[in-house]
């Protein structure tokens, strides 16, 4: 089965009632509501390839987590259309969750009451998964998991880096082609962090999966995403590669170099500026919005001139989405 | 067959829950003894100077009240402790993942309900045994009033069931449903005759039940079992206990549908 995923001009639009401040609004909102319109997500349209990990990317409010929501059949959109797997997700529902496995971070489908291995039990015969493939599965998680250390515990009694381990099996026990991440691992610690983008690595590479993962953890970006999509205010600023955002919006880097000979004539690299020159030292950065990436300037030098030393700054990720966030805010979109 | 049992591990979820859970099982046992205990003796206190009551002798209404206490347990799981009630899924935000499963969300509330209520049953049971035994309560008259006394109880349960899911489906609308369970609370022990067979109640208020569904759920059947209501007159209770299933199923399936559309801005 295809677990590619197609987003078609989607919008959602809610229709909140306006809360007045102090008693009188208040009386007034209960007698004479006022209703707004508040457009979650405007016209995004992007696509995820079968067996691709893209990360959906945006500031809180975003509309990420609706775009997801959409994505999954539990809101159906205002406008657009999309397709999971070959299925229109929120008008086939039930079709569509037995294609997809979900883990929104914080928010444990297991039951609360019973150990691991029940809820499981009871999520095998929810979707109909055969008993030997089942075994097979949960043996193929314990593997790369380490779940069978809890797996009796009440799901109660579980800390959150077991629970989130616990669930991430749970989404995908049926085998599902297509899985949505939520924040997966929100408040983990690192080493647990690491096991679970180990395991999700694993079952892109491995297991062929389709993985659609918001976070706000950009290590994870970049440790994991192959592609990125940027959500803003609801509307897609940005669908590329991690370069490709840092080439757009992470122009802080500076390639420091020492050059062998220091009467060299620096200058003429394309997309590079010489930012300063002492002696034998040189500082490069980027030079307009076609400029290189870091490494691909820093190539550039070396292979341009003699160096002795050098070394380099550069905007980590973070920095980088700062800086996206900022640009791709409500003023940028009108500018 | 396999469409029929598709689900169907959804109802050991609370027999397991209290199973790994033993202090929560030794309370049950403790508050069913206390109550049945205190029941007893305050309607037999009450008869102690007078033969007949209402129409109703020592004898059946000592039965009545245990009986009542025993079937109230039917229902009355510790859910809260589980975290497996809708208004905490709501709250949690984790309400999401019934609409993520192949499995409609009313097959799964029911599916729920069902163990529950079995679960319960086992318990009410095991109480009815050793208080018959005791001699608490007297058994049934007949093998028939036995047979029409189960037939209404199911009946009972079953619209007890949709009141308490109409309760639950309140919660996608409201966020909260507290305020609205401690009334139904009250009014179901009221009216089905928890605290006080119905038949000591003015007129008026009988007349009142008579148009709700809580008179439904425990009074008719345990009015059977005591002989209050003689069989020839049972047919037509039992068509009332089906009619209120028959309004109530309908009732709850549109709003189930109508619950679908407001998962997401309550449920986050």
């Amino acid at each position: 089965m295809s677990g590619s995923i197609e987003v078609r001009g989607l919008s959602r639009t809610f229709h909140t009632t306006v809360r007045r401040p102090g008693f009188g609004g208040a009386l007034r909102s209960l007698v004479n509501p006022e209703k707004v319109a508040k457009h979650a997500v405007c016209d995004v349209t992007f696509s995820v390839a079968p067996g691709e990990l893209l990360a959906l990317l945006g500031p809180n409010g975003a509309g990420k987590s609706t775009t997801i929501k959409m994505l999954t059949g539990i809101l159906t959109p205002s406008a657009g259309e999309a397709r999971v797997a070959g299925v229109v997700p929120y008008e086939e529902r039930e079709r569509n969750a037995r294609n997809i496995g979900t883990v929104f971070g914080q928010r444990t489908q297991l039951w609360w009451d019973l150990p691991v291995r029940e809820s499981f039990a009871i999520l095998r015969d929810i979707y109909e998964v055969p008993k030997a493939e089942h075994a097979a599965r949960l043996q193929e998680f314990d593997d790369l998991l380490d779940l069978s250390s809890f797996w009796d515990t009440r799901v109660r009694h579980l800390s959150l880096g077991q629970r989130v381990r616990s669930d991430l099996a749970a989404a995908l026990l049926h085998d599902p082609p297509v899985v949505f991440l939520d924040e997966p691992t929100i408040g983990m610690d690192v080493v647990v962090k690491e096991q679970v983008r180990e395991f999700l690595r694993h079952q892109v590479e491995e297991r062929g999966r389709t993985v659609l993962l918001t976070t706000h953890d950009m290590t994870e970006v970049e440790r994991l995403a192959e592609r990125v999509v940027l959500i803003n205010h609801g509307r897609l600023v940005l669908d590329g590669t991690l370069d490709e955002i840092r080439r757009r919006f992470g122009s802080t880097w500076q390639v420091r170099v020492t050059l062998a000979d220091p009467h060299t004539e620096v200058g003429g690299l394309p997309g590079v500026a010489l930012l300063r020159r002492e002696g034998p030292q040189a500082v490069f950065g980027p030079d307009g919005p076609d400029a290189p990436t870091v490494h691909q300037a820093l190539k550039q030098v070396i292979e341009r001139y003699e160096v002795t030393d050098l070394a380099l700054d550069e905007a980590d990720l973070e920095d980088v989405m700062r800086a996206a966030y900022v640009h791709a805010g409500p003023a940028a979109e009108g500018a | 067959m396999a469409s029929v049992l598709h689900g169907w591990r959804a109802a050991r979820v609370t027999p397991l829950g209290e199973l790994h859970t033993p202090p929560r099982m030794t309370a049950v046992l403790l508050r069913l003894t206390v109550q049945v205990v205190l029941v007893a003796s305050l309607w037999r206190g009450l008869y102690a100077h007078t033969g007949t009551t209402a129409g109703l002798t020592r004898e059946q209404a000592v039965t009545y009240a245990v009986l009542a206490v025993l079937a109230s347990r039917l229902r009355e799981l510790d859910q809260y402790a589980g975290r497996d009630t809708v208004i905490q899924h709501m709250h949690f935000g984790t309400i999401v993942y019934w609409y993520l499963r192949p499995l409609p969300p009313q097959r799964y509330y029911a599916l729920r309900a069902l163990g529950e209520q079995l679960y319960g049953l086992a318990w009410a049971l095991f109480g009815y045994a050793i208080c018959l035994a005791a001699g608490v309560v007297e058994p049934p008259r007949s093998a028939a009033v036995a047979g029409v006394f189960a037939l209404s109880m199911l009946l009972g349960q079953w619209v007890l069931y949709y009141v308490m899911l109409l309760l639950d489906q309140l919660c996608f609308f409201t966020i909260r449903n507290n305020s609205a369970m401690l009334i139904l609370i009250f009014a179901q022990n009221l009216m089905s005759g928890v605290y006080a067979p119905l038949w000591f109640f003015p007129d008026w208020f009988i007349t009142l039940s008579g148009f709700l569904p809580f008179q439904a759920t425990l009074s008719v059947p345990l009015s059977i079992y005591v002989g209050r209501i003689e069989l020839s007159d049972a047919g037509a209770q039992l068509a009332v206990q089906a009619a209120w299933v028959l309004v109530l199923a309908l009732f709850t399936r549109r709003v189930w549908r109508r619950a679908a559309r407001r998962v997401i801005s309550q449920g986050g």
